[in-house]
């Protein structure tokens, strides 16, 4: 591991999702130095995952492509990637923080020419395809993936199929003896941008996720929609690999819900909307896709965005939160019962297969890390408007956020950074 | 009590559920997402859903409320408690509605939950325990001599099972079946009632 | 600059040196690319290969460097040198991941790779290493225009970073709308009452900056320049104006109400008992927390809040966009009530209810104080104040008389005059217009350009602050609708990119998306035949014209697409490392087989974004296609010169494709029109390709999204098909 760089000038951005690269790149663009950390063998984070965004229904690693070109481009960026903090010491200005390293058994000579990937028969469950489907544990993370660089599955190691990559390796690229690293960097200040996770739907009892084969996710339905997803595109379901035609969505599963997540994630409603699209792309008018909802919240422009899913015919729109979802055996199907509030009207409406737009839940242990440095709201995001010390939260980090708002905070905890670091070299001069 | 003149969509009736009906100041918490009405087990058989009936009570409609049957469906199951996602107890406030139209005398008359519900209510409070034979066979016979004996043949099997297997004292009907200090209970029970009927402004 | 020496550098690794016969490209680099230093090397991107080539360019003087090995999207950092012009030819991703290895394809799969690297030596040679624009400005101060809370956070965020700020406010006074507030809808935890709107403590704040500059009843009605040297003039309402030089603009113009009069169906203007939401702060402003009582001096016992007021409609004349914050600020004024007097009764009408985030505790607090809400859609109000609605959930037709009636009516942006819509003045005739907020001296018009609905917002997804006027950048309501806490983040984001705008322009470098770019636009004014091209196709205003009609390039404001240089007819405008000689010389530089050869050559023109990292993943997949393809990457499908198809076909390729991004409303092109004035252009090559007597099959132009690694093959594919059954071109020499 070459050295690191870094003073109490160093903006240190923890987190290598949009919201992280974002704060990252308009910090180095400013022409600050940057630590830009990732747990992950590769940058991208949650939305690499999406097959595409609302409103626009473009690809996210369209975007993706241009935050690499510039990272590839800036000199002023040093990514470390398998990487987490443990430990966050000092104050405002004058941090020293503890980094731990997994070890990748692959080193900077990889050229991801796909040799060991070859050589290797193990396979792991996919994260990226969030374990939907198998790969190699030789593997390139994603298509997209930076660092550009194989990694093995530390379940490999010590066996023969480690030694197998080892030799396919010409490049001398892949290091077995590689341990754990624990590295200090010092900065001036710390951006927090370590996104979100889905909510547990499992918790959710009602609906089954963990009993019924043709309930999944609404992250999981993304890969299903992406074409080098693990379905290939097709929007195959779990149980018999049918094709799913008639959808459903259930909208605050697990949001908007004391019993699980009291705040609202706001990006659900339109995640539906657009997972609709999905639906419609693939199957035309032969395709159905039912949303059941409290409250639709397409605010402001994304409003057109709505309008335009209400003129489908193919989409229905029942104004309920779903009671429970039982299994039909002999079809495999879901079967959605609750009641249709506008007017009362029951139903028990069976689907192919049952998509749950899963609330937010902040990935954030800041305050473990940093006791007193960090103030969390109850929701566990990082509140902003309480940090006093220079830690910054960025991104779903701080709030539920879309990809644009949360690039916009991510844009301005990088401000926020560089005023910290700014103020330091002001006093060093 | 008078009953109060109600303009439609204006707080009246929702503040005199939050007064005078158990829980009924949760009312106000619910967000038409409808996963209580999903969740009843008996929920076909409700003209009004738990959900509906908590839009019906903002919109002043206390006449509809308060003489429907929906909420004499509730069979207590805990469903809808446990999936509201706005933690309102429901099964409570619809048992505090149903009570509240009873006080007022406007329940409806002829709905059997809230007949056997009287009849329970008797039957317990008479004697401290409930008599299980005396009860049925007031069930049996509530709608007349002919349903009842015909009630009765239909579980007459089920009965002469029963007093086979000793679950079932014949003498029921006769005896006391009573628990001691029966005069207690009652004074306590005519002590309790009288303390709710204060909290809720009731006249004694 | 020194003499000219070329250094190419053929690596074997990935399997390159199996499929390929290395020792003859480096025969071809050295005798065709005329590459006085040709090398090999087993693994070029290791520790030793990168050595090497760096002890070339130390002591061997090559400055112009062919890196033959794999794309140019894999080890950038690794072949990263300072001033030295470098080409990628991509041997692994580009030839033998997407050929087949078979005995029999061995000599067109070595063509193919024998052509990259005259290719890449041609392109070399016309490129120099690009040396920054050096007509660059160093002004580090910002201009914020709009003292709301907006701008005034723009100005002390720029201010709290070390910056200068001129901050220009119309009014008298700074505060905006949050100024006309009684409360604000609170931003922090527990999300439980209305809040302090903390603008007082703002206004101090920046009255007491020394960093910043306040001009009040003032506009500005002059803005001419570029990042880094913008000179604006600020014109005071008394009279008087003075001329003041900033490097960067942010634009807080903020938002005007929409005008409740025209809901006269929902009793405004008729009925004393109907106010809009800014009226009823008013209202709230008066009461002082005590009862707040109607204009006609009566207090309030009941109010109902009628959401989407002339919003979210599909009425001519209303909006049809939702504005995000009225649900909370009717959740808000609402609590004004119960919080003064709980008996009084307060109701919510909803389409939906919209409070995402923890708004959803601010929605639970308002049920908790007794508020009610009600999903309903409002028909009419009559003059004596009876609403009559539809009970969505009861599905009934009903109706109201409350004491009050408030519409929650939408924002309209302040975004100054839509420049699509008026004619520009012509050069040598610009006057300002008070209806423009900024008046800039830009040949494509006054203002920045208007997304949807009035709003300067970005097109973007994942660049919010991708202008397309390089170093002005909105914030808050009128970039897009929204509330306070998103208009402060907003601002604070956009003060960075003010910041950067400033930074980068003092070294002469691109904004985004080519951040850092140091190549800049020249031209060649003698060839110019004041066509105006340039002027009117360049996505973000960057070319004025002078009196004569000749282009004035503004290098500060240029994003370096390349769209001019694809405009131009008599191809002047060139950058230092991309021109239409760059590409046209590798168009050249292939080998032609001749008619009888059977031997198809397919010209690939791939948008560098999003079709050439399709192919390249299209390779990392394995997937093949045409070795008869020969793909050169553009900075933008706007920057194709005709002039490049026309020479292809003149030089014998059988087929010529154009891979952009997607165009239209959704588009996807980072230079906002490249795309689509690709497909305009190329749309009338139909009459070149007659007159040269060619199929027009042979030109096609495609929208190619990056995830479209399966599909960009196939196109290829279907063209080397079409060759097959229309046959070879019959200009082949």
């Amino acid at each position: 591991m070459a050295e690191v760089v870094a003073t109490n000038e160093t903006i240190l951005v923890v987190g290598g999702g949009i919201s992280g690269m974002t704060a990252a790149l308009e910090a180095a663009e400013c022409g600050k130095n940057v630590v830009l950390i990732e747990k992950n063998p590769s940058l991208g984070g949650r939305v690499s995952q999406l097959y595409r965004y609302f409103p626009k229904l473009c690809h996210p690693t369209c975007g993706l492509e241009i935050n690499l070109k510039r990272l590839r481009g800036n000199k002023r960026i040093r990514v470390l990637t398998l990487a987490e903090v443990a430990k966050v010491e000092g104050k405002s200005g004058d941090y020293s923080v503890t980094v731990n390293i997994k070890p990748r058994y692959v080193n900077e000579n990889c050229t991801a020419c796909g040799a060991c990937g070859e050589a290797v028969s193990a396979e792991i469950p996919n994260p990226f395809n969030y374990n939907l489907s198998k790969i190699k544990a030789a593997y390139l993370p994603n298509a997209m993936a930076y660092p550009q660089r194989f990694v093995l599955d530390a379940s490999i190691i010590g066996t023969p199929e480690a030694d197998k990559a080892k030799a396919a390796c010409k490049y001398n690229a892949i290091d077995l003896d590689q341990k754990e690293e624990i590295l200090t960097i010092k900065a001036g200040a710390v951006v927090w941008a370590t996104g979100w996770k889905p909510y547990d739907a499992a918790k959710i009892q009602p609906y089954g996720y963990d009993r019924i084969a043709n309930v999944i996710t609404s992250v999981e339905f993304e890969r299903l929609a992406d074409p080098h997803g693990p379905t290939g595109g097709k929007l195959l379901r779990p149980s018999d690999g049918k094709e799913a035609k008639n959808v459903a969505f259930i909208q605050c599963a697990g949001s908007r819900d004391r019993n699980h997540l009291k705040h609202c994630s706001r990006i659900c409603c339109m995640a539906s909307l657009k997972q609709t699209n999905y639906v419609t792309e693939k199957y035309g008018d032969e395709g159905q896709s039912s949303i059941y909802y409290i409250d639709i919240r397409a605010i402001d422009r994304f409003e057109d965005f709505y309008q335009k899913v209400r003129a489908n015919k193919t989409v229905k729109f029942i104004k309920s939160k779903v009671a429970n979802i039982t299994e039909d055996k002999a079809t495999g199907n879901p079967v959605l019962h609750g009641v249709d509030t506008e007017g009362y009207h029951r139903y028990d409406n069976a689907h192919d297969l049952v998509v749950l737009a899963v609330g937010m839940e902040p990935n954030v242990d800041a305050g473990k890390i940093m006791p007193g440095g960090v103030v969390a709201d109850v929701s566990g995001f990082i509140d902003i408007n309480s940090t006093t010390e220079a830690v910054f939260g960025a991104g779903c980090a701080s709030n539920a956020l879309d990809v644009n708002r949360a690039v916009q905070s991510a844009t301005a905890a990088s401000l926020r950074a560089i005023q910290v670091v700014n103020r330091v070299s002001r006093a060093e001069v | 009590m008078t009953t109060q003149a109600v303009e439609k969509y204006h707080n009246d009736f929702l503040k005199e559920v939050e007064k005078n009906v158990e829980m009924g100041h949760m009312v106000k918490m619910c967000m038409q997402c409808g996963v209580c009405s999903g969740s009843c087990p008996l929920g076909p058989a409700w003209e009004h859903p738990p959900q509906e009936i908590f839009m019906m009570i903002r919109a002043g409609k206390r006449d509809e409320v308060l003489t429907s049957d929906s909420m004499w469906m509730c069979t207590s199951c805990y469903n809808c408690i446990v999936r509201c996602p706005r933690e309102l107890p429901i099964t409570h406030i619809m048992h505090g509605l149903a009570n509240y139209a009873h006080r007022l005398g406007i329940a409806p008359k002829q709905n059997p939950t809230r007949r056997f519900a009287q009849m329970f209510w008797k039957n317990i409070t008479s004697t401290g325990r409930v008599n299980e034979l005396k009860l049925s066979v007031g069930l049996y016979f509530m709608d007349g001599i002919a349903s009842g004996i015909k009630k009765g043949l239909e579980m007459l099997p089920v009965g002469l099972g029963l007093m086979k297997t000793k679950r079932l004292d014949p003498m029921g009907m006769v005896s006391g079946h009573g628990c001691k200090g029966r005069a207690d209970i009652q004074k306590m029970i005519k002590k309790a009632t009288e303390i709710e009927d204060k909290r809720k402004g009731y006249a004694a | 600059m020194a003499d000219m020496k070329v250094g190419a550098y053929i690596c074997k690794g990935c399997g390159i040196g199996e499929r390929l016969n290395v020792a003859q490209l480096v025969n071809i680099a050295q005798k065709e690319g005329k590459a006085p230093i040709a090398r090999e090397h087993e693994f070029l991107c290791n520790a030793s290969g990168v050595e090497m080539i760096k002890n070339d360019i130390a002591n061997e003087g090559v400055n112009h460097v062919v890196i033959a090995a794999c794309s140019r999207r894999a080890k950038a950092e690794t072949f990263n040198f300072d001033n030295v012009a470098v080409n990628r030819t991509n041997l692994r991703e580009g030839v033998i991941w997407v050929t087949p290895a078979d005995d029999d394809k061995k000599e067109i799969v070595q063509e193919m790779a024998a052509d990259y690297i005259r290719m890449g030596c041609a392109e070399v040679k016309k490129m120099e290493a690009p040396q920054a624009n050096p007509n660059h400005g160093n002004n580090r101060r910002i201009l914020v225009v709009g003292g709301g809370i907006s701008g005034m956070t723009a100005a002390l965020e720029a201010s709290k970073t070390g910056y200068d700020v001129l901050l220009v406010e119309k009014t008298g006074a700074l505060g905006g709308w949050a100024a006309k507030l009684w409360k604000r809808v609170p931003n922090r935890e527990p999300y439980a009452d209305p809040m302090d709107s903390g603008v007082d403590a703002m206004i101090q704040a920046v009255s007491g900056d020394k960093r910043i500059t306040v001009h009040l009843n003032s506009t500005v009605t002059k803005t001419s320049g570029a990042p880094g040297q913008f000179s604006v003039d600020i014109s005071k309402e008394s009279g008087g104006t003075s001329t003041e030089n900033v490097g960067a603009i942010i634009m807080a113009s903020g938002f005007t109400q929409f005008d409740a009069n025209k809901l006269s169906h929902y009793g405004y203007g008729k009925s004393a008992n109907v106010v809009d939401q800014a009226g009823l702060e008013e209202l709230a402003k008066k009461a002082n927390g005590g009862a707040i009582k109607r204009a006609d001096g009566k207090e309030v016992k009941s109010v109902v809040f009628v959401q989407c007021a002339g919003q979210r409609s599909p009425k001519e004349g209303e909006l049809s966009y939702c504005s995000g914050h009225c649900c909370n600020t009717s959740i808000k004024q609402a609590m004004y009530f119960k919080d003064q007097n709980p008996g009084i009764d307060a109701m919510v009408m909803y389409t939906d209810l919209r409070t995402p985030g923890n708004g959803e505790d601010f929605y639970r607090s308002a049920q908790k104080k007794g508020v009610i809400f009600t999903k309903g859609w409002p028909k009419e109000v009559s003059a004596s104040g009876e609403l009559k609605f539809k009970d969505v959930i009861l599905n009934e037709e009903v109706s109201t008389t409350p004491d009050l009636i408030v519409l929650a009516t939408g924002q309209i942006a302040n975004s100054g005059v839509n420049i699509d819509e008026v004619k520009q003045d012509e050069p040598g005739q610009w006057a300002s217009t008070p209806q423009s907020v900024l008046n800039m001296v830009y040949r494509q018009g006054k203002d920045l350009p208007q997304l949807v609905h009035g709003f300067n917002d970005s097109h973007f997804i994942c660049f919010p602050y991708e202008t397309r006027r390089t170093g002005i950048y909105t914030c808050g309501p009128v970039r897009r609708p929204m509330d306070m806490a998103q208009a402060i983040e907003d601002a604070t984001g956009a003060t960075l990119k003010a910041i950067q705008a400033v930074e980068n322009a003092s070294l002469g470098r691109a904004a985004h998306p080519r951040s850092g770019d140091l190549s800049f636009p020249s031209f060649r004014k003698e060839g110019c035949t004041q066509c105006k091209r340039c002027t009117v196709e360049c996505p973000f205003g960057a070319i004025d014209e002078d009196e004569q009609r000749f282009p004035v390039f503004n290098e500060g404001r240029c994003r370096r697409c390349g769209t001019c240089m694809g405009a131009c007819p008599v191809r002047v405008i060139s950058f230092e490392n991309y021109s239409v000689e760059t590409v046209a010389t590798q168009i050249k530089a292939v080998d032609m087989p001749d008619q009888f050869d059977e031997k198809p050559r397919i010209l690939v023109l791939a948008c560098e974004n999003d079709a050439y990292p399709a192919l390249d993943m299209a390779a990392m997949n394995r997937i093949q296609y045409s070795a008869f393809t020969r793909v050169i990457p553009v900075r933008c499908l706007g920057s194709v010169n005709t002039n490049w198809v026309v020479e292809s076909l003149n030089a014998g390729y059988d087929g010529v494709m154009l891979m952009g991004c997607q165009k239209g409303d959704n588009y996807q092109c980072h230079f906002v029109k490249g795309s689509e004035l690709a497909h305009v252009r190329m749309s009338k090559i139909d009459d070149t390709l007659k007159g040269l007597s060619l199929e027009v099959e042979r030109v096609q132009t495609y929208e190619v999204a990056i995830t479209d690694i399966e599909r960009a093959p196939k196109l290829i594919n279907e063209m080397a098909e079409t060759i097959n059954k229309i046959g070879l071109s019959p200009l082949k020499f």
